[in-house]
């Protein structure tokens, strides 16, 4: 049997009466990139909320490098390789742009200096080394979303869950952000994420695996996944052709 | 370099200052305060200035280092004070315990307000336990240590700042640590620190049991130097809330704000309270000692520390949100 680096396994997350997330089972083999689509309200963010100890599912198993880990705090997920960006982001807004960098360092080392030198390089990698000394919080969105990329990629993840890492950008710059995930990918790195832009999605993932209304609709190629009808139907609108 | 020279300067000043006052109790008395305050409030800054958590219940720990200190000494007088002391670091650190696994459940306004309740059943417990001394509080007829002449207000002035001293070097090492960093990145948001690695409950107890444990030094040398001690001079709201203020208008989670409000606030207050205020402004000839305002201000200004207090502290937050010293950093 092949051994996935990430395994979900029946997932349901309800919250009171209401049903966010049910029956959810994929998996994620290592050095692919998944994505995670599907329309509003999918049940997307909640899954990811689930995976990284934010939210307890309410049945199901969460199962990554062999271990099962839905009853672990986010911190001890993230110690143990799966680290996750926000849909808004969360600069730590005081601190400054290099700060921020370092405290994702920190998970890997207790020497400030050496948190410095993997931020630094993180930082060079985003193309933010200009604004190492800025505070986070004065950043244009753009530059929040790559900071945020750093952040979580100076935690040295295994698995990285990008949640909407291109929301809100322009053109451009969601083609850098795209460049540098796949720069990410070459280096040995994992990674779902969870994104609207169609062309984003089909021009980086290996897997695409699609929501809808909390429920797994359909997963396979991104061509599979273009011309499924369900999902046409559901996520890009009926008759029209991706 | 320039930093480390300032630094010795101030150093040398703040230890040959009582030589150069020479024997005058009350300015001592003062500069003691002075410099108590500005320990405790930098002692609070750890846990509320770093990592965020706006603890209004620091009295607890400040009474549990004055009580466990003269309650043991009340009952064995030949018992070493830096025994007492320590003894009093283990019961703060309890109820410190207790409370973080209480209260650090809670976030944001929820946590201030578990703070104050913790704090008010410590309060109130001692108030009516016996051994504590109730209502009368306790008194310490006699203490000694070394030959020292505890009955001078020097060796206090010289523990104080000793204490001051090592809390800010603890504050100062904790900038540039992984812990310092993990503290303020759980200030700034608690989701995206737990996302980034961060243990939010570990590292929130660790900065609130060496928070209180300085507390608590403070509270015993409090004790010892004053040595009667009772809830409303050691356990009140009133001080958990003076050591907050003093951190605010000075600057909170910056190394020297709470250094520099204890200079502003303290003597003010004292200036209040021994309508030394009023007085200046009768002898300037503002105000005329029988007139109308004149009686009302040498009847009412000594009680108005409070007020004071809190018209500065509004005014800081509506124009100086960083403190003062806030005015004097690069903005970024």
């Amino acid at each position: 049997m092949i051994q996935h680096l990430l395994r979900i396994s029946h997932v349901s997350k309800h919250f009171g009466g209401n049903v966010a997330v049910h029956d959810v089972s994929f998996a994620v083999d290592e050095k692919q990139i998944v994505g995670l689509i599907g329309p509003n309200g999918a049940g997307k963010t909640t899954l990811f909320n689930c995976m990284t100890g934010f939210f307890p599912v309410t049945s199901g198993e969460v199962i990554f490098d062999i271990k099962k880990i839905n009853d672990l705090r986010p911190d001890e997920v993230c110690r143990l390789g799966m680290a996750r960006t926000w849909q808004r982001v969360k600069p730590l807004g005081s601190l400054s742009v290099l700060e921020n960098v370092m405290v994702g360092a920190f998970s890997v080392t207790n020497k400030t200096r050496q948190a410095e030198e993997i931020a630094m390089e993180q930082l060079k990698r985003m193309g933010l080394t200009d604004y190492a000394s800025k505070s986070a919080g004065s950043l244009p969105i753009g530059l929040k979303k790559k900071l945020e990329l750093a952040r979580v990629l100076a935690t040295h993840p295994k698995l990285l869950l990008l949640d909407e890492i291109c929301g809100g950008l322009n053109h451009t710059e969601t083609e850098t952000i795209l460049d540098i995930i796949r720069s990410i990918r070459q280096r040995g790195a994992t990674i779902v994420f969870i994104e609207h832009d169609m062309k984003a999605v089909t021009s980086i993932c290996d897997r695409i695996v699609v929501l809808n209304s909390g429920e797994k609709l359909a997963e396979g190629s991104p061509e599979e996944i273009t011309n499924n009808p369900d999902v046409i139907a559901a996520y890009l609108g009926g008759g029209h052709h991706a | 370099m320039k930093q480390i020279t300032l630094l010795t300067i101030l150093a040398a000043a703040a230890i040959a200052l009582p030589l150069v006052i020479g024997e005058n109790p009350y300015i001592t008395g003062i500069l003691i305060s002075v410099l108590m305050m500005a320990a405790l409030s930098s002692a609070w800054n750890i846990l509320g200035g770093y990592a965020g958590q706006y603890s209004f219940g620091h009295a607890a720990y400040f009474g549990a280092g004055a009580y466990t200190t003269l309650i043991l000494l009340t009952n064995y007088p030949t018992l070493n004070p830096l025994i007492c002391m320590a003894v009093g670091i283990i019961a703060a650190s309890i109820i410190a315990l207790i409370t973080g696994a209480i209260v650090f459940r809670l976030r944001g306004h929820y946590f201030g307000l578990a703070s104050i309740a913790v704090a008010e059943i410590v309060r109130l417990s001692v108030l009516n336990f016996d051994f504590t001394g109730g209502a009368q509080g306790i008194l310490l007829s006699d203490v000694s240590l070394w030959g020292l002449d505890l009955n001078s207000k020097n060796p206090f002035y010289y523990a104080m700042l000793l204490v001051l001293a090592v809390t800010l070097g603890i504050t100062a090492y904790l900038r540039t640590s992984k812990t310092g960093y993990y503290l303020q990145a759980i200030r700034e948001d608690q989701d995206a620190a737990s996302s980034l690695g961060i243990n939010l409950s570990f590292y929130k107890n660790k900065s609130l049991l060496l928070s209180a444990a300085l507390t608590s030094v403070l509270g015993s040398l409090y004790g010892l130097y004053i040595r009667f001690i009772d809830t409303s001079a050691v356990l009140d709201l009133r001080l958990s809330i003076e050591i907050i203020l003093t951190a605010i208008i000075g600057g909170v989670g910056t190394l020297w704000g709470p250094v520099v409000g204890a200079l502003l606030l303290v003597p003010l207050a004292e200036m209040l309270r021994s309508n030394l205020l009023g007085d200046a402004l009768v002898k300037a000839g503002l105000v005329s000692e029988t007139s109308a305002l004149g009686i009302f201000l040498k009847e009412n200004l000594a009680h108005a520390h409070v007020l004071v207090y809190g018209i500065i502290t509004v005014l800081c937050i509506l124009y100086l949100p960083k403190g003062i010293l806030g005015l004097f950093r690069r903005t970024k």
